[in-house]
């Protein structure tokens, strides 16, 4: 090929991206900072409520725990993905990525089903005796973080499958046949090979907990509002832009902020990719 | 590998229950005949199903969610597949950084562009909804229909487009005779994927919803948030069955296309 | 018809930096030229630039004295067997075959038989309806051989073709090209980094380096009388002495450098100028006892058994380098020798700067 070809294959989708995302993302920051009372009064107003700090914590503390538990969880069954036979493999990743294809709409509605006031807990708890009273499960920050673990640790077992089926067989031998314990090889062998991918793993859960809408608002209810819930009243009922702007900026600049952080992490833990 | 120990096994497998078990619990609550959602299902009915088809809005928003998912991805392919093809094929030319551009529209918060669409272009431009909505969807399953094509003609040999050449096929006619139908395992997983994200997509479709037009996902959520009988439960279940028909497809098809291979 | 091809002043850039330099080759119709030397040399650039797949940034190509330098690749009507087979894998071995025909707008019925024809001659008949997946990996490269002849091209391109198989399957196979190149009569370009395999079958090699050709000759000249130390050094001749001429008497000459001292037949290399440097094979060099008057000073090392002869690692003014020795009179580790010639396994090359 030419010089020139190559460059107008890729033209449309260039365009596409810049005029169709770029350049509106472009006029929603401008938006916050083109204010009467100063260029940063946008964000000034936004940290000096009380409320607003709350929300913005509230935020990152559900992603951080989402994101531990995911890791806590996703790490054994990956491991046990990619140990077992070939045929179960296969079937064990299908069964991963088939709740990746069902809808989040779907799959926090089932957390409704299972935490809700006749639900399959409630139920159990007072037909066994142990309760009286529905316990209120749903619409607390505990149904968020369930939710949100629920809806991104396959994202988890599935970048660290890749990673650990990568891992040659014959390492983890050459470190027990140098007198290391299973234990040890785990910790000295594996899981800093693996680290790469716990990475990859921890952004997409962290990134995906720290901005999603759904589950907060199926399960979280009025209360317990975070940045996205914000973003949509801020626009859609108080009909402030300028507000929802400022709110859609710092979600973007923290998980911009979050993914060149970790990807640079990535590379300096995996010397071998570089 | 050396066995699991049964620690490892017994995590694993709580695991795998947690990731399927709320799915079949949303399948067992579409039978239940109660007019609140109740597990264990109480009674055996199948008329929240009957129910999914007689509100019409779901029936509606259906509609719309498949047409822009169908267009959508149809465009994404259209203009990704060239792009993914100059990006393997070139390497040269094209700067390195150009495949971490055509991530941005999955790096940014999807509730952030939906936001910015209906402000910027909807708003500003004054375009109706449904081109809005067909063009916040089409830039984020664009990712997707660059990178998942990228992944089949990473393991294509151009070699086989150079021997199409010096035997006096034009190069454009190569494309469509040699390149093509060994990537269309790619271009269908590609579809596919690009397809169910759309149709799955809340964040971007959020803001974009106008008077009578909305996406099925959003509808269902509002749904969700006014009534509690079990006719999403229903619904959920025919979506459920809609990915594993799909994916059933996808095993028989790429499978096919493998053992061809 | 066969047809001859001349490049004349081709050079050619990957971005800045400049892959072949201002070459020329001239290949007579019908000829087999093997186009030599280590990866980065040029060869495959080279090749590629025949076939049109790169465009030089001077010079010219010419078919039977045609300029194709502007002609598109699929015009050029070029025959080009790769390395790694690049037969197309979705299609038969049959359709791979009859692809090139198809392009030319041969009938179906007039296809059917030459490609049938063609799998028979590359004694693959009996897998026209399978695909290339299920081929061996010499089967994969008759596919290949048989998809770029069935064209009858004015020009055959084999980039390293036989580079995939192993041993055996490659002498093999060198030897039907060449019997395939020969029955249909097709001048040929065949890059190759293995020089065995481009001396036994070509006409003419050209050993490339740095983008240019270094020498370019038949395979007997190039094998004992190599241009410059380069080509040396490529056929073999690896240790390389220093000489100056002392004294020339009865068409003997005296030459000494470098710690050696050679008593030369001036008949055995046609004439010796007053400097030059020798270049000798491991056969070249034979161990002998301290006592001589000529050769080379030595102390021996490692020492192989051969077989015909033992190989020593010898220390030398010159520096480590190989030599051979009689199998009858074995020397010990460590014992002082001297290295003396023979002609047939040395060559004499300008003197170095």
């Amino acid at each position: 090929m030419n010089r020139v070809l190559p460059w107008l294959l890729v033209t449309p989708a260039i365009l596409a991206i810049v005029v169709l995302l770029v350049l509106p993302l472009l006029d929603t920051i401008s938006v916050t900072f083109i204010q009467e009372e100063g260029v940063f009064a946008g964000y000034q107003e936004f940290f000096d409520r009380r409320f607003n700090r709350g929300v913005l914590w509230r935020t990152v503390r559900i992603a951080l725990i989402v994101t531990a538990i995911a890791i806590a969880i996703g790490f054994p069954t990956a491991y046990f993905i990619a140990r077992a036979p070939r045929s179960w493999r296969s079937i064990l990743i299908v069964a991963s990525v088939f709740p990746l294809l069902t809808s989040t709409v779907v799959r926090s509605f089932a957390w409704i089903v299972i935490l809700g006031r006749n639900g399959i807990i409630n139920e159990t708890l007072m037909g066994l005796g142990l309760i009286s009273e529905p316990l209120s499960m749903l619409y607390t920050e505990g149904a968020i973080i369930v939710g949100l673990a629920y809806l991104f640790s396959p994202l988890m077992i599935l970048s660290l499958v890749g990673v650990l089926e990568n891992i040659d067989k014959s390492v983890v031998e050459a470190s027990i046949s140098l007198g290391a314990s299973p234990a040890k090889t785990f910790w000295r062998v594996i899981l800093p090979l693996a680290m790469p991918g716990v990475i990859v793993g921890a952004v997409l859960v962290f990134t995906g907990s720290f901005t999603s809408y759904t589950t907060p608002v199926l399960l979280g209810g009025q209360r317990n509002t975070v940045l996205a819930t914000l973003l949509f009243r801020e626009a859609m009922t108080e009909f402030d832009w300028a507000s929802a702007s400022t709110i859609a900026v710092i979600m973007m600049a923290l998980t911009i902020t979050v993914v060149l952080i970790m990807s640079r992490v990535a590379r300096r833990l995996n010397p071998a990719a570089a | 590998m050396q066995r699991s120990s049964p620690i490892l096994a017994i995590t694993a497998i709580a695991v795998f229950i947690f990731l399927l078990g709320p799915l079949v619990i949303v399948a067992a609550a579409s039978i239940s005949n109660t007019e609140f959602l109740a597990f264990p299902p109480q009674g055996f009915s199948l008329r929240w199903f009957v129910n999914v088809f007689e509100v019409s809005a779901f029936r509606d928003t259906f509609l719309i969610s498949l047409q822009i998912a169908l267009l959508g991805t149809f465009l994404s392919l259209l203009i990704g597949i060239p792009a993914a093809y100059a990006l393997s094929r070139s390497g040269f030319t094209l700067p390195k950084s150009l495949a971490n551009f055509f991530v941005l529209p999955i790096l940014v918060p999807q509730i952030v562009f939906g936001f910015a669409l209906l402000s910027a272009i909807s708003v500003d431009f004054d375009l109706p909804v449904f081109p809005t909505l067909l063009i916040g969807h089409t830039i984020i399953v664009l990712p997707y229909s660059i990178r998942v094509v990228g992944a089949s003609l990473a393991t294509f040999d151009f070699s086989a487009e150079e021997a199409a050449i010096s035997l006096g096929c034009p190069p454009v006619k190569t494309f469509y005779t040699i390149v093509l139908p060994n990537i269309r395992g790619g271009i269908l997983a590609a579809f596919i994927l690009a397809f169910i994200t759309s149709l799955n997509n809340v964040p971007v479709s959020l803001f974009l919803t106008g008077p009578g037009i909305s996406t099925l996902p959003i509808q269902m959520l509002t749904y969700v948030e006014n009534f509690f009988d079990p006719t999403v439960a229903a619904l959920s279940v025919l979506l459920m069955a809609l990915t594993v028909l799909v994916m059933a497809v996808v095993e028989k098809t790429l499978g096919l296309g493998y053992f061809v291979r | 018809m066969t047809k001859s091809l001349n490049l004349t002043g081709i050079s050619a850039h990957y971005g800045r930096t400049q892959v072949l330099k201002d070459l020329d080759l001239d290949v007579k119709a019908g000829e087999l030229v093997s186009l030599l030397g280590a990866s980065g040399c040029g060869k495959t650039t080279t090749l590629r630039l025949i076939a049109g797949f790169l465009h030089a940034t001077a010079g010219r190509v010419a078919l039977d004295g045609r300029d194709i330098s502007s002609v598109a690749a699929h015009r050029r009507d070029i025959g080009l067997v790769f390395q790694n087979y690049a037969l197309f894998p979705h299609m038969s071995v049959a359709d791979n075959v009859g692809f090139g025909l198809k392009q030319r707008g041969v009938a179906p019925s007039e296809r059917r038989a030459r490609v049938g024809d063609m799998l028979e001659k590359v004694g693959l008949a009996a897998f026209a309806d399978r695909l290339p997946a299920a081929l061996s990996g010499g089967q994969k490269q008759r596919v290949a051989l048989a998809r770029a002849l069935v064209i009858k091209p004015s020009l055959l391109l084999f980039d390293e073709p036989l580079s995939n198989l192993d041993a055996k399957l490659r002498v093999d196979m060198r030897v039907e090209i060449r019997e395939l190149q020969r029955v249909h009569n097709i001048t040929a370009i065949y890059v190759t980094h293995d020089q065995e395999e481009a001396f036994s079958i070509s006409d003419r090699v050209a050993i490339m380096d740095a983008g240019q050709i270094s020498q370019y000759d038949t395979p007997e000249v190039l094998y004992r009388k190599p241009a410059n130390a380069f080509v040396a050094n490529f056929v073999g001749f690896e240790t390389m002495i220093g000489l100056r001429v002392t004294g020339r008497s009865g068409g003997v000459a005296t030459a000494e450098g470098q710690g050696a001292r050679f008593t030369l037949d001036e008949a055995t290399w046609g004439g010796l100028p007053d400097a030059f440097t020798l270049g000798a094979r491991a056969d070249g060099l034979r161990v002998m006892e301290g006592g001589e008057d000529d050769g080379l000073p030595a102390k021996l090392s490692v020492r192989t058994y051969l077989g015909r002869s033992y190989h020593y690692r010898a220390e030398t003014s010159v520096g480590s380098v190989v030599a051979n020795g009689s199998i009858d009179r074995p020397f010990n580790e460590g014992d002082r020798a001297k290295l003396v010639l023979v002609p047939e396994q040395c060559c004499i090359l300008p003197a170095q700067p």
